[in-house]
Parts: structure tokens; sequence; C-alpha cells
């Protein structure tokens, strides 16, 4: 995956109050759970834009910021650091399922 | 409500738990429609156990002394099944933790607790928290009083404490009943431990400012010996000490322990005393009948005679060599000979540490029904404990543990691994430590092996907060990021056994994610091959030091 | 800034005077807790009552022999996560038998109200939209207490032994009021 080396992707992030699921801004406005809808800010001052406009939408969500990303050759984005890795795609084992009972 | 061999509400407990519920419920309200900003709202949510990580709140459940009957944990069950994903997390301070929890379900999962007289309050904040005892208490052979009793009267005067529910930190208090310290009282805040003097009377060694993450210390004495009946004028004087001297200017410094560092022990002593003298024999004075009314309802259950030797037990533990393992690891003595005490390894091969499935949790509840007196308790190392199963019931809750997935005979073995849930739940970590658990897990899953290796205590962190206690394990493991990459410091020789409570030192540079096992299995065959007669591995470190296991894992990643 | 008792919004009759300002001869006067010091007697000669504005790291100890003779003490709370001036209440009014006007300022919120009245404060200045109506209900939000402090309130824990050694007592059969409760605004 090609990596964008600019470094000045972002997006902004938050959880949502009603159930602390991480959400992502989108070009309309509104917070999706789906960080391929995410609105991406292209330089510093988009950045600021998009986390100032994230701070006005936050009625609904807790503590807006912004996430580093990075664009591959096909325009899919991943955020860069793990924490945010692990945050968008959720956890990195199998959680014991809600019947795991081994049978003897 | 069935009877249970530990405290039971009455209308006072119950009514101030649903008082506190409704109180929340409208503080919820008040959040959802904006009246309450998110900074208000925190520390309202801490102080009734909702975190925030990752992916969701998490809800942290207090389970008082680690101690369980079987109807709460079907509640427990239930409430993982309803409101969460269908499991939960069992914590180094015997608190039960679920992850995707929903704010707005929150009241109706607290009231759903109250149903069974249990609560989410204080296991958050700034506040005096769940405070932790022994998981044997009431049940092992070298008990001088069960600390259970100190905890519940400790309980009660700590929640919604008027005075001390904005502390410049977080509070933890464990009591130990026994010499052979199993609740880690050096390593709390407060540690008490109870001990008979030469005059035959049973009082409290106070020990203040111990704890582990960012600067670990060992807590000092500050009392040597407290008449119980003074144990909460006493507490009430070093909580108002730290409270008002305690630091408030940086979050890392704000504990307790490094109030004692800054001014001395003898300072500390100083304060708390004159601050004692003028409420010792007031209106927190325990009566003799208060302290009785409690601790009669810790009265050990009354246990039908059974056999100490029982033929088919005999007979098993010589046909089935993982029955034979299972007994030596999992089943600790009794005071009663008929007895043992039987720890549930919530620590499979390979699987998240300490996670329990709802089904999981009823399997569990089915047994402590038919096998233990209804009760369960909940160690700091994240197993469950059946606290009365007669001998001749050892083949059958072996059986049924099995069926749960809960057999595996590596009850202080190496892969009775305990660890936080790290980065992939964990907004504070900087590192996973379940997948390292897994992994190591995996690699040591041999179960004659392990019993070979003999006892080792690994403790994983993901983060200085050493929420997973890595400071004193026999191997500690502490997850690092540098640079974006998650590297995992290795220390040895920690411990927490009273007498000897060890920080352990740093064995080196910090190694990768993919070297973790080649590290772990370095320091075990230097220990193999060095081992004296009857050595742990600890013993071995202690004896030779750290070069030669520093080599080997040097040599290896 | 608003300021309440429990029986609702009340004018605030005290007089704020800075530190450089001249003591008046009569009047409600509020002084800091570097003005009491150095102007003590000065401020206590005059008609009128006294008030002290204290930080919340001014040892309250050195108001023993004075809390006779004070008619207010303003408690602050920096921000309302910083607890201690719950402890300055306590002894101000435990130990050193303070019974005049005890008024939280700063960072003060309606969901901390319960542990305040608690600790034996009675008047409050806030512009938390509600915190009227709250504290209204404050006191009664728990019926049920476990610690016992100066706000005389009987404890879970004395209730049990009166109910053990009589006929039953239920939380809502409160004692007679204390001194604190009937002093009142």
């Amino acid at each position: 995956m090609a990596k964008n080396l600019s470094g000045d992707l972002s997006v902004a992030s938050a959880n949502r109050l009603t159930d602390g699921v991480v959400v992502f801004l989108d070009d309309s406005g509104e917070w999706t759970a789906r960080l391929d809808r995410a609105a991406v800010a292209r330089d510093k001052r988009s950045a600021e834009i998009l986390l100032e406009r994230a701070k006005t939408e936050a009625f609904s969500v807790v503590d807006p910021f912004l996430v580093a990303v990075a664009e591959d050759g096909d325009g899919a984005i991943e955020p860069i650091s793990l924490r945010e890795k692990i945050r968008a795609a959720g956890l990195t084992f199998d959680a014991i399922a809600a019947d795991a009972v081994r049978y003897a | 409500m069935p009877d249970t061999h530990f405290y039971r509400y009455d209308d006072y407990d119950r009514t101030l738990v649903a008082e506190r519920v409704e109180q929340f419920r409208d503080q919820v309200r008040r959040r959802l429609a904006g009246e309450l900003t998110e900074e208000q709202f925190k520390p309202l949510r801490l102080t009734n156990g909702l975190y925030l990580q990752l992916h969701a709140y998490m809800l942290r459940i207090a389970i008082p002394y680690g101690t369980l009957s079987s109807r709460q944990l079907r509640k427990l069950a239930d409430i993982a099944r309803k409101y969460d994903r269908g499991y939960g997390h069992f914590t180094t301070r015997q608190n039960l933790q679920l992850n995707w929890i929903k704010l707005e379900d929150a009241p109706d999962a607290l009231a759903a607790l109250a149903e069974v007289d249990m609560h989410a309050m204080q296991t958050s904040g700034n506040v005096i928290r769940n405070v932790t005892a022994d998981h044997f208490a009431g049940a092992a052979i070298d008990e001088i009083e069960d600390p259970r009793i100190w905890c519940e009267i400790v309980r009660q005067w700590s929640t919604l404490h008027p005075e001390f529910s904005f502390l410049p930190r977080k509070f933890k208090i464990a009591v130990t009943g026994s010499p052979n310290d199993r609740a880690a009282v050096r390593v709390h805040d407060i540690g008490l431990r109870l001990w008979r003097n030469a005059e035959g009377e049973v009082g409290f060694e106070v020990i203040v400012g111990g704890g582990l993450g960012r600067t670990p210390m060992i807590g000092k004495t500050l009392r040597e010996f407290l008449p119980k009946d003074e144990l909460l004028a006493y507490l009430e004087a070093t909580l108002r000490i730290y409270n008002r001297y305690g630091r408030r200017d940086n979050l890392y410094k704000a504990r307790i322990k490094i109030l004692v560092h800054e001014i001395g022990a003898e300072k500390m002593r100083e304060e708390v005393e004159a601050e004692y003298a003028e409420m010792k024999d007031g209106a927190l004075k325990l009566p003799a009948e208060t302290i009785e009314a409690i601790a009669r309802q810790f009265a050990p259950p009354a246990l039908p005679h059974r056999p100490a030797v029982v033929g088919a037990v005999e007979a098993l533990k010589l046909e089935d060599r993982d029955f034979a393992l299972w007994l030596k690891s999992n089943v600790s003595p009794h005071r009663m000979a008929g007895y043992r005490i039987v720890t549930a390894s919530l620590k499979p091969a390979g699987a998240p540490p300490g996670d329990a499935s709802s089904v999981q949790m009823e399997g569990v509840a089915d047994i402590a029904d038919a096998y233990s007196q209804g009760e369960i308790r909940v160690s700091h190392e994240q197993n469950l404990v059946f606290p009365h199963v007669a001998v001749e019931d050892l083949p059958v809750v072996w059986l049924a543990l099995g069926r749960l997935g809960f057999a595996e005979a590596n009850v202080g073995k190496i892969t009775d691994i305990i660890a936080c849930p790290g980065l992939d739940y964990c907004a504070l970590a900087n590192a996973r430590s379940i997948p390292v658990a897994q992994s190591i897990s995996n690699h040591f899953a041999s179960l004659a092996r392990q019993h070979d290796i003999g006892d080792l205590k690994i403790k994983i962190s993901g983060c200085i907060n050493a929420c997973g206690h890595h400071h004193v394990g026999h191997i500690g493991i502490l997850g690092v990021d540098k640079n974006g990459v998650e590297l995992y410091q290795i220390s040895l020789g920690g411990d927490v056994d009273f007498g000897k409570t060890a920080l352990g030192t740093i064995l080196g540079p910090a190694v990768a994610a993919d070297k973790v096992v080649e590290a772990v299995d370095a320091l075990v065959s230097t220990y193999l091959e060095a081992r004296g007669e009857g050595e742990r591995f600890v013993d071995t470190y202690r004896r030779i030091g750290a070069q030669p296991f520093k080599d080997r894992v040097y040599a290896a990643v | 800034m608003p300021l309440f008792r429990e029986t609702g919004v009340v004018e605030d009759p005290w007089q704020r005077l800075d530190d450089e300002a001249p003591v008046p001869a009569d009047g409600m006067v509020l002084v800091s807790f570097t003005r009491w010091r150095e102007a003590r007697a000065a401020l206590l000669a005059r008609r009128g009552p006294v008030g002290v504005a204290l930080a919340n790291t001014d040892p309250v100890e050195t108001l023993a022999s004075d809390t006779s003779r004070l008619d207010l003490i303003v408690l602050n709370f920096p921000k309302f996560s910083d607890g201690r001036a719950y402890s300055q209440a306590r002894l101000l009014r435990e130990r050193l038998g303070y019974q005049g006007e005890l008024r939280a300022a700063g960072g003060v919120l309606l969901d901390q109200l319960p542990f305040m009245l608690r600790c034996g404060f009675d008047s409050f200045e806030s512009e938390q939209k509600g915190f009227g109506e709250a504290l209204a209900k404050a006191r009664t939000l728990f019926s049920v207490v476990y610690q016992p402090t100066e706000d005389g309130r009987a404890t879970a824990s004395l209730l049990r032994l009166k109910r053990r050694n009589s006929t039953s007592v239920t939380p809502s059969e409160a004692p007679a009021l204390s001194e604190a409760e009937a002093r009142g605004p």
C-alpha cells in the first residue's frame, strides 16, 4: 500500500455520546461510524477548519479531535497510529463469543 | 435473598444504592440533553463506574472483597448479555469490566445490578475505590481473621463520603487477614494487615503510600498496631491529611505515595497521628456490637463433615494425568480437611486472560450452587475461586470446569498470565497486552512443560499505569510506544508475597512484539539450566542475578 | 453571581473589601485571609459583622480562637474537582465549632450539593442553571448516609444499633434537628 508521504491528511473523530461508538465527521457535518465516509482534510489549514466544524457539531459526541491518516493508491484511508487503527477497526484478536463453551 | 456467608444488604444499603441509581439516571438525562458539559459530567459518570475507552464506554462493576453469590454471578451474566456483548473481564482489583456498554443503557444496567445488591459506585474517579481482600478469605488455613469484615466496614464508610469525593487522585485500600499476603497490601495507597500481638489482641498494621504505576513504591508502616475499633477514625485522619496536602498540580504526582515520599514517613505519621488524636474515641469509634453484627454475616458456612481421603479421587489421580496436574496447581488446602479451595483458571491456552462469557459465568454459578455453598471469589490474578469444595466432589467439579474451558491446570504457572486490557480496549495504553499474553500462552501450552517450569508469574501492562501489575511479576512485561511501534520492556524479580514485596528490575532494552515469546523462552531456558533443588524461577533469579538471563535474552532476540 | 441558601436566591448583604481599602467603621465586611491576619484587631474592634474568605490552602486552624466572632466564612473551590474545601468546612464546623454562615464559592456545581451540605456549607455562589431547584432537593436526595458529620444525621450504623436494641426505626424517622439544621438562613 503506497502511503501518502506528505503527512498532512487528517479526519475528525470522536466517540458518540449515547453509546461511545467511534465516529468520524463526514462532508455534510454528520457523524458516521464509517471511516471511508469521513471528510478528509488535506492540509493544515483545512484540518483546523475541520476540527472547528467538528467542535460545533459536538453536541452528540464526546471530545472531537483530529486523526492523522494516510491514503493508499486506491484512495482508501487508514489511520497512521496503531491506537487510531485499533479505534477504527476494532479488537486485534477474537473476543470470546457469547456462547463459547467447549465440550469435553 | 437466599442465605449467603458474607454481608447481606439491609434496607439501608438497598435504599442508598437505589437513590444513587436515580441520581445518576437524572445526571445522564441532563448530559444527553446538553445541560451538563462533558467536563462536568465526567466525574459523575466515573464515580458510577463508567469509563470511556477506545471503542465504547466500559462499566466497571464493584465486586466488594471479590466475593459473589451464585445469584449475583448469574445477574452479571444476564447484564453482560443484555447490555453488552455477552462477556466480561475480571480485573486485578477483583472487579468485573463490561466493555461495550451504552451510556443511555447505563442507568438500567445499574438498576439491574441493584436488584442483586450490587453497584458500580466509586470504581473509578478520584475517590476511595473498591476495597480488595484476600480471595481465599474465610477459607484459608493461615487466616487470623476474615479481612472481608473490615472491607465491608470500610466500604460503607467510604461510599459517598462527603469530604473525600474529590481527592487529588484515586485511593486504593487492601486488607489481608493472613501473614501470607495474597492481597498485595504493600502496593496499595493504604494496606491493612490483621495480626495478633503478644497480648493476644488482633489489630491492624497500617501501611501507607504503596503503589505501582509511573513511580512504583512499597508502602511504609504508618502504625504498627491499631486497635480494630479505631480503624475508621484512623482512616479518616489519613484521608483528611491526603485531601488537604496531596498534590493537585500534577496528575502524575498526586497519589498519596508521592506525599509520603516528599514529606517522609515520619512526618506523615506525625500529621496523621495528630489528626487521629482529635478523632479517636469520637463518632467513628466502632461499637463492638456493630463489628459483631457485620462479622457474624461472614461466619463460615457450617460445612458438613466430609472425608479427607477419598478412594475415587486417589484412583483418578493415578489414572488421569491432567486431573493429577490440576490437583497440584488449581487446588489449595482448606481450613477443613475434607475440603479444598478450587481455582477456576480463566487462562485457557490462547484466550484473552481473565475473560468469561455469560454462558461460562452461568456455568460457574451452577458449579458454585452444587459444590461450593453458592459462593464464588474473584482473585486479583483474574481467576475465579470456589472457596469450599469437598474433596469427594473434586472430580465432578474438574469435569464441569473442563466443559466450560476453565480447567486448565495452570494456576500460578507460566500461562496463568495477568494482563491488562491494553491498547485493544484502553485509551490510556501505549501497546497491546492481550495478543502478547495469547502468544506466550500458546507457546507454553504443554501442561507437562508448564509444571516442570513450575511457579512463574508473568504480568503484562500496556502502559506505565501498570494495571497489569507488571512491577511485581516474576517476569514483568511493559508495553511502550517508540515512534509508533510497540515495544516490550522486560523486568525480572518482582514479587508480592508479604515480607518479600519486591519491584522487578529492568533487564535491558525493550524488545519487539514478535520477539517477546523468544525472550520469555530464553528466560525460561536460562532458569531450567541453572536451577537448584526446589528453586522456582524467581529463586534462581535471586541467586544468580540478572546477567545470565540478560545474556541469553539478547543473544536470542 | 447569584447567592443561594436552601430557601432560595438571596441578596448578598456582605461588602467585599479590597486588601488595600480602608476598613469601614460599620457594615458587614468580608475580607481576605491576608487582610484578616494583618488587621484582625481593627476588624473586630468595629461595630458590624466580619467575614473572612479563605483560599483552600489557608490553614483554618488559625481561626480557632475567633470562630465565635465571625459571621461569614467563604471557602473556595478553584475547580469543582479540587476538594480541599470540604475538609476545611468540616474542620470549621466540627473541630472549631464555627456556627456562622459557611459559603461555598468558585467551582460550585449542583451535583456536589449533597456533599457540601453534609460538610456544613449553608450558602452557595453559583451561576449554574437549575442550581436553586437542585439545592431545594439536595438534602433529601439521599435518605441514607453512612458517615457521621456535624449535620447530625443518624448514620445507617447508628440506626441499625437502635433498631436492634428497641422497636424499629426507619431512615425517615430522623432524630431531632441538629443545631446546624436549626440554624437556618
